[in-house]
């Protein structure tokens, strides 16, 4: 009989509130300097005085971490990046909104 | 292992110039972004994507893979000749993994294919120069993992297979299938990620192992939709039930509950089951939008009822409040 693997010791990340700068570039391999554009343009709040002290809500971990995949993979700025996952969010919900009124209206 | 025509994959001639090749993979990859697109399989066209573009954007690699000729189809049957890539200078920073600005790919874990590795794997020149020997610690690795909405309300266990860049006894990098059984928590959203501590890359020289971070992606569900930790579900009443109030059981994710619908209830409505979302703190909600079925006037019995709802609600007019419209419709 095959052994299976030994579980993986399974962390959710961002349980905390919060989550510091540097871990938040680690996780969506994003730079710093990206990360303070992103605050910037108001795509995420931080807390703290400086960039290197910052924290960030763990909550936009996913919005930040396909803003860090748009910048690397289609070599677009962080405009353009958060220009892009504000609509692709409006886009989601829209999508959302239209699912539930075919529902509704559906036979 | 098979080969694979990268120019095809990105759409160009042989002739093409760097600038015609960056072009065309900017343009493929927008259409094939895995965030973006909503083609099938995008996914596995972005890497394939991804990987040619790491081929023919390099002078030295674009090189040494056309020195492999013209005639070979994708999906022939290939293996490099044994004087491959000989008589080439190269400046070193290949490596079996893309890396650098273009190279921080989401779902690296998966990895390019046996055929990239066999050219520009850790035992090719390519691969040779660039390396960290000793690095302290190995480097984290991404992949995504896909789920049902059940899934991710009551957690699990499921074992994944990726595949991930290892260096062999002889130096030479090759892709090896890796097993990882991970405890799914119960309460996990879309988007949200796990870490698998130690699970990443094993430095070859020893030191600490990264992390295999795992992005949650939970599947579209037939009931409910998801939003954050909420939950919305459909549900049909009939019109008494909504007119008069009733007491109704409603699917959740932790099993059927009652649930009162209010008299006079309408179509679209929104009724609110707390903590019947996803568990977390504070768990989501269940959201449930009424829709009320009309039943079939298709008995003498129900149009004899239909026609005494017309005699006795005939002052009801559903439509009053297009009344207040301006007749005529479109604009001046």
């Amino acid at each position: 009989m095959t052994e299976l693997p030994k579980s993986g010791e399974a962390q959710l990340v961002g349980e905390a509130d919060w989550i510091a700068a540097s871990e938040l570039c680690r996780l969506c391999r994003l730079e710093l300097t990206a990360v303070i554009e992103l605050v910037e343009l108001g795509l995420v709040s931080p807390r703290g005085p400086a960039p290197e002290q910052w924290l960030l809500p763990a909550a936009e971990l996913p919005r930040l971490a396909i803003a860090g995949r748009l910048i690397h993979d289609l070599g677009i700025n962080a405009s353009g990046a958060a220009l892009a996952v504000e609509l692709l969010e409006m886009q989601r919900d829209l999508e959302r909104r239209l699912r539930r009124l075919e529902r509704l209206t559906m036979d | 292992m098979e080969y694979r025509d990268y120019y095809k994959v990105l759409g160009v001639a042989r002739t093409a110039t760097a600038e015609d090749i960056k072009k065309s993979y900017r343009r493929l990859a927008r259409k094939y972004h895995p965030d973006v697109s909503k083609e099938k399989d995008a996914e596995q066209k972005f890497k394939e994507l991804q990987e040619a573009y790491e081929v023919l954007k390099d002078p030295e690699k674009r090189a040494a893979y056309d020195q492999l000729g013209s005639d070979w189809k994708s999906g022939q049957q290939f293996r490099p000749p044994p004087d491959w890539a000989s008589g080439f200078e190269f400046s070193g920073g290949g490596g079996g993994r893309a890396r650098g600005a273009g190279g921080a790919h989401a779902f690296e874990d998966e990895g390019f294919s046996d055929f990239f590795s066999s050219l520009f794997g850790g035992g090719s020149h390519f691969g040779a120069t660039g390396r960290r020997r000793q690095p302290q610690s190995g480097r984290d690795h991404h992949a995504r993992i896909d789920i049902d909405l059940e899934e991710a309300f009551g957690g699990g266990t499921r074992t994944l297979d990726l595949k991930r860049p290892e260096l062999t006894g002889e130096g030479t990098l090759q892709l090896k299938s890796h097993t990882v059984r991970v405890t799914i928590p119960a309460g996990v959203s879309d988007g949200q990620l796990i870490r698998l501590a130690g699970q990443g890359e094993t430095p070859p020289g020893g030191g600490r192992a990264g992390d295999l971070y795992l992005e949650v992606h939970v599947r579209a569900h037939r009931l409910f939709q998801l939003e954050g930790r909420d939950v919305t579900l459909t549900l049909p009443v009939a019109p008494w039930e909504a007119a008069l109030g009733a007491t109704v059981t409603v699917p959740t994710l932790g099993g059927a509950v009652d649930m009162q619908v209010p008299a006079g209830a309408q179509s679209g409505q929104k009724l609110r089951l707390r903590g019947r979302g996803l568990p977390g703190s504070p768990p989501g909600d269940e959201y449930v939008q009424l829709k009320v079925v009309l039943p079939p006037a298709s008995s003498p019995g129900a149009q004899a009822l239909y026609e005494e709802m017309r005699a006795k609600l005939g002052s009801f007019d559903p439509r009053a409040e297009l009344q207040a419209a301006p007749r005529g419709g479109g604009a001046p």
